[in-house]
């Protein structure tokens, strides 16, 4: 934690000098943001990391395929854990930095469930797909590659635009173009657009977050 | 320019600290007494006479809610605080530019 100046102990003696209240000014609102981040830039560092492993395992398992088949039984635990860890990680650290913050800037339950119902449908179709024998290069190579991150990245996009939360809107969309380029990449290389592109997203989210981090209020 | 015209009610180091806080969480966002308290390593009696000081003068909000037996109070920014702080922030950046 950082130490607070020594202004602190200033109390209404009218001896608060402009250069202290401008340094405590920058540490509080510095601070402040630091700890009440949901989606800090460390975590989405390690989470840039933890989708390049996990779609590079899988496109590591899928790249010498002729004719495409499907990712190899042993990449699922590999990709599994990563995902729970993802997910373990986020949520852990979201609800932390969230603690006793309410208001305007709180997930409302209709965008949860929105958020649930696109995952959910996301694997409905594709069950649906696999059971009407639509060819593996589909259903096991573009469409889990790249639609989770099309549906699911125009859906928070949407949500955000609504919120007029714009970093976040661009970083969905980013994610939703991450998956469209995918498409185009084939069964394989859509697993290493989706892992490359992701990484570069959330990488880049995490230096402008750092970035507003530490931007001074009174300071150029 | 003096530090004269800077906000009094702001100018306080407690005071700025609770201000800032209170700023740098998104609009429309309130924190809850004890996460502020926390974060500000204030004791209850001093946050409470600072926080009273503030609403009074329109800068802050309290709303308090009773959740079962305990009751949770949380204070959030008015636009009418934000817009003090804003034109704090700038009496500051004219002055330490002065300076």
């Amino acid at each position: 934690m950082n130490p607070t100046p020594d202004a602190t102990t200033t109390e209404d003696d009218g001896s608060f000098d402009p250069r202290q209240a401008a340094t405590l000014l920058d540490q509080t609102t510095q601070q402040t943001r630091r700890r009440v981040e949901p989606y800090p830039p460390w975590l989405l560092t390690i989470r840039a990391f933890i989708a390049l492993v996990a779609y590079g395992a899988v496109w590591l398992s899928v790249r010498g395929q002729h004719p495409y088949n499907h990712p190899t039984a042993a990449v699922i635990p590999v990709v599994a854990v990563l995902v729970v860890v993802n997910f373990v990680a986020t949520v852990t650290v979201a609800k932390r930095a969230t603690t006793g913050v309410s208001g305007r800037s709180r997930l409302r339950p209709a965008e949860i469930a929105a958020m649930a119902v696109v995952w959910v449908g996301v694997f409905v179709v594709l069950g649906v797909l696999a059971g009407a024998g639509v060819s593996h290069s589909v259903v096991y190579g573009i469409y889990p590659a790249t639609v989770p991150l099309m549906a699911a990245g125009l859906v928070w996009a949407g949500i955000m635009a609504a919120r007029a939360n714009w970093r976040a809107c661009c970083t969905a969309l980013a994610v939703a173009v991450v998956g469209a380029v995918g498409v185009f990449a084939g069964p394989a290389g859509a697993w290493a657009v989706a892992g490359v592109g992701l990484c570069v997203v959330l990488l880049g989210t995490a230096a402008a977050i750092a970035w507003r981090q530490r931007r001074s209020l009174v300071r150029p | 320019m003096t530090t004269e015209e800077l906000d009094p009610l702001i100018h306080v180091p407690t005071r700025l600290k609770i201000v800032a806080t209170l700023a740098a969480l998104p609009d429309g966002d309130a924190l809850s007494f004890t996460r502020l308290q926390d974060m500000l390593g204030l004791t209850p009696g001093n946050l409470i006479i600072q926080l009273r000081k503030l609403e009074d003068a329109g800068y802050l909000s309290s709303e308090k809610r009773r959740n079962g037996s305990a009751q949770k109070t949380t204070v959030a920014l008015t636009s009418q605080g934000r817009e003090a702080l804003g034109a704090y922030t700038k009496a500051l950046r004219d002055l330490l530019g002065g300076l």
